[in-house]
C-alpha cells in the first residue's frame, strides 16, 4: 500500500468508475446510432431515387412526353451508355436562394433505341435533419437515464455503505480507556455483520488486554510499595537499635539509599505510564514563567548553582499543572546532573519555545537516543534514566516538539511549544 | 498523644508503632478494617495513620465514618499508590496529609507532628528544646530569646532534628525529607554537608552544640 498515495473516499470512487464507464458507452452508443441512422436513411433515399428513376423510364417506354423537373428531374439523350452514379452534390437552389446539399442518381438507358442519362435528385437537408433529431433525442433520453441512474446510485450506494461509515466513524472515536464496549450498526450485509464481529472481538480483547496490563502496572507498583516500606522502616528502626559499628551503618545508608532510587523508578514508571494512559485530564491555564521561578528557586537551594531565567513574555499554556511542573524539574535537574561544575544553567522561554542551556564539554554521542527510556550518557549511577523520556511523553501529549543540539560548548535542550 | 496506627502490614505496623512510642507517644494498632472500625468508634484518639489500601476494606471510608462522627482527630493517609487522586480524596474527605509508602520512619514522625501542632488537641505552635524555642507560625527559631537568622533550608533542617531529637539520621533521611524527589538528583551528598554545616555552626556559635555525628556520616540531634 502506498501512503503517498492520494487517497479517494469510496462513494466518489465509485461515482468515478460509474461517471466514466457511462460516458464511454454514451459516447459509444452514439457514434453506433450515428452511423446506424444515417446509412438507414441513404438506403432510404436511394430506394426513392430509383423508385423516382423506375418511373419515369416507365413513363419514357410509354412514350409520355418527358418528365423534367430540375434540379429533381433531368432527362437528357446521350449518345452512348454511360456508368451509373450515385454521390452527393451542391447545386444552387434558387428557391433557396443558396447551394444546397442533393444525393443524385444517373442512370443510362436505353428506352426505344433512344439513349437516355436520367439524373434523379433529392435535398438531403431533410434527411440531415433527421438523423440530428434522432441522436438529439436520443441523447437526452439517455443523458436522463443516466442522471437518474447516476443519483440512484449513489444513494443506494450510500445507503448500502452506511453501516461501513457509520462503524468507521465508531472506530475513530474508540478509546482504549473508555469503559463501555464499542457499539456498531447492525446490518443484514454478510459481509458488513462479519467485520463487525470482528472489530468488536479485536477491541474487546485489546481493551482487556489494555485493563490486564494496566492492572499489572498498578499493582506491580502497588505490591511493590508495601515490602519496600518494610524494609525501610525496619532500617530506620536498626540504625535507631544498639550495637551497631561504622561500616554496618554505612551498609544501612547505601541500603537506604538503593530503596530510595527503587521508589523513584517506581514512581516515575508509573507516571509514564499515566500519562501513556492519557489519565492527565485537568487541564488549566499554566503561567510556565511563574512554574520556572518557583522551580529553580527551589533548586537554587538545593545546588550552588546559577540558573538564570530569561524570558520577554509571559507564556501561559493550557495543560496538566502536575505535568508542566514535572516538565520544568525534569528539564532543569537534567541539566544541572549534566552542567559542568561552576558554570551557570541559562534558561530561555519565549512565545514559541523553552530552552535550557547547560556548559558541556563535547556534544551527546546519540542524541536520538536521549529521549529513549533508561538511556545513560554517562553512568549517574543514581539518574533512573527516565528523566527525559517522561519530557518527551510529556511533550507527545501537547504536542510539542522537543530537540537538542550542542554549540559553543554549550547542551541545548529546546522544546518548542504549541500556544494553546 | 494517643495515636491510633491503621496497617494490616503486621511488620510495618510494628516498626511505625514501636518508633512513636519511644517519643512518649501511646500508639494503639488495628491490623483490619473492622478492628480500625471498633477502635474509632470506641475511643477518642489524637490521631490517626492511616493506610487507604487495605485488604479488608478501604480507608477511605473508615476516614468518611471519622469525619462523620464530628470527631476532633488528626489523620494521616499512608497510601502505597502515587496517584494523585488518592491525594486529592484523602484530603478532601479532611485528611491532614498524605504520605506514599515506602517513607522514613522519621518523615512520618515529623508530618505526626505538624499535624498535631496544627490540631486542636494540646497542640502547641511552639516548640522547646532548652535553650532553643521554636515559633512554628512565624518560621522563626530563636536561642535564648535571640532570633537566629536561618535560611529556610535551614530551618526546615532544624525543625526536622528537633521533631526526631534523640534519633539517628541518616544523609539519606535528611536529604529525601528537605528536597523529597530532587533527593536523587546528584550522585553526592555535598549540598546536605553544606546545610548541615551550616545549621551546626550557627547553633554552635550561640552556644548549643546539639547536632552530632553518628557513625562517621548521619546525624543525631542530643542534648548530652
Amino acid at each position: 500500500m502506498n501512503n503517498k498515495a492520494k487517497k479517494i473516499g469510496l462513494l466518489r470512487k465509485t461515482s468515478k468508475t460509474f461517471l466514466s464507464i457511462s460516458l464511454v458507452l454514451m459516447l459509444f452508443s452514439t457514434i453506433v446510432l450515428y452511423f446506424y441512422v444515417r446509412t438507414l436513411l441513404q438506403g432510404e433515399i436511394e430506394e426513392e431515387l430509383r423508385s423516382t428513376e423506375a418511373r419515369i423510364e416507365s413513363s419514357i417506354s410509354n412514350n409520355n412526353p418527358v418528365y423534367q423537373l430540375p434540379p429533381m428531374v433531368e432527362v437528357t439523350t446521350v449518345p452512348k451508355i454511360g456508368k451509373e452514379h450515385l454521390k452527393d452534390t451542391l447545386i444552387f437552389d434558387p428557391s433557396q436562394n443558396e447551394m444546397e446539399d442533393f444525393r443524385e442518381l444517373i442512370t443510362y438507358s436505353k428506352i426505344n433505341n433512344q439513349n437516355y442519362r436520367i439524373t434523379v435528385r433529392t435535398l438531403i437537408v431533410e434527411s440531415e435533419d433527421i438523423l440530428i433529431a434522432v441522436i438529439i433525442s436520443y441523447l437526452i433520453v439517455l443523458l436522463s437515464i443516466f442522471i437518474f441512474l447516476f443519483y440512484f446510485n449513489k444513494s443506494r450506494t450510500q445507503k448500502l455503505w452506511n453501516p461501513f461509515f457509520k462503524n468507521l466513524e465508531q472506530m475513530k472515536l474508540f478509546s482504549l480507556s473508555s469503559e463501555t464496549p464499542i457499539s456498531l450498526l447492525e446490518s443484514d450485509i454478510l459481509e458488513f455483520s462479519e467485520l463487525n464481529t470482528e472489530i468488536t472481538t479485536l477491541t474487546e480483547k485489546v481493551r482487556s488486554d489494555y485493563k490486564n496490563l494496566k492492572q499489572f502496572t498498578e499493582n506491580v507498583s502497588h505490591e511493590l510499595q508495601t515490602p519496600l516500606a518494610i524494609i525501610q522502616a525496619k532500617i530506620d528502626t536498626l540504625i535507631n537499635g544498639e550495637g551497631l559499628n561504622d561500616l554496618q551503618f554505612e551498609q544501612l545508608s547505601s541500603i537506604q539509599n538503593d530503596i530510595q532510587r527503587l521508589k523513584q523508578l517506581n514512581k516515575r514508571l508509573a507516571l509514564l505510564s499515566k500519562i501513556e494512559n492519557d489519565q492527565f485530564q485537568n487541564l488549566s491555564a499554566c503561567n510556565l514563567n511563574g512554574i520556572l521561578e518557583y522551580r529553580i528557586e527551589n533548586l537554587s537551594d538545593l545546588y550552588a548553582i546559577d540558573i538564570r531565567l530569561k524570558s520577554e513574555n509571559e507564556v501561559t499554556l493550557t495543560m496538566d499543572a502536575y505535568l508542566a511542573e514535572v516538565l520544568c524539574d525534569n528539564l532543569l535537574s537534567n541539566a544541572i546532573k549534566h552542567s559542568s561544575p561552576n558554570t551557570p544553567i541559562t534558561v530561555i522561554l519565549d512565545k514559541n519555545s523553552l530552552t535550557v542551556i547547560n556548559s558541556g564539554t563535547k556534544a551527546v554521542l546519540k542524541p536520538e537516543l536521549l529521549f529513549q527510556r533508561f538511556y545513560k550518557e554517562s553512568d549517574h549511577t543514581k539518574s533512573t534514566g527516565l528523566g527525559l523520556a517522561i519530557v518527551k511523553k510529556i511533550c507527545d501529549l501537547y504536542g510539542f516538539h522537543p530537540s537538542y543540539y550542542f554549540q559553543n560548548n554549550e547542551h541545548h535542550f529546546k522544546i518548542k511549544l504549541k500556544n494553546a | 498523644m494517643k495515636i491510633l496506627i491503621v496497617e494490616d502490614e503486621i511488620a510495618l505496623l510494628q516498626s511505625i508503632s514501636n518508633y512513636l512510642e519511644k517519643d512518649g507517644n501511646v500508639c494503639e494498632t488495628a491490623s483490619s478494617y473492622t478492628d480500625a472500625l471498633y477502635k474509632i468508634d470506641l475511643y477518642e484518639y489524637d490521631l490517626l495513620v492511616l493506610d487507604i489500601n487495605l485488604i479488608t476494606g478501604s480507608g477511605l471510608d473508615i476516614l468518611q465514618l471519622l469525619k462523620k462522627g464530628k470527631k476532633e482527630t488528626g489523620t494521616i493517609i499512608i497510601s502505597a499508590n502515587n496517584s494523585l487522586d488518592d491525594k486529592l480524596k484523602g484530603l478532601d474527605l479532611g485528611a491532614d496529609d498524605y504520605i506514599t509508602k515506602p517513607f522514613h520512619l522519621a518523615e512520618l514522625n515529623s508530618r505526626i507532628k505538624a499535624v498535631l501542632r496544627r490540631g486542636k488537641f494540646g497542640g502547641t505552635e511552639r516548640i522547646e528544646f532548652n535553650e532553643i524555642s521554636i515559633d512554628t507560625r512565624a518560621k522563626t527559631a530563636y536561642i535564648a530569646e535571640n532570633a537566629m537568622a536561618l535560611t529556610r533550608k535551614e530551618y526546615d533542617l532544624l525543625l526536622f532534628f528537633i521533631t526526631n531529637k534523640g534519633r539517628v539520621l541518616s544523609k539519606e533521611i535528611i536529604a529525601e525529607h528537605l528536597w523529597g524527589d530532587h533527593s536523587d538528583m546528584v550522585d553526592n551528598y555535598d549540598f546536605i554537608y553544606v546545610h548541615i554545616n551550616n545549621l551546626r555552626k550557627k547553633l554552635t556559635d550561640a552556644g548549643a552544640k546539639y547536632i552530632k555525628t553518628a557513625y562517621g556520616s548521619g546525624y543525631k540531634f542530643i542534648d548530652e
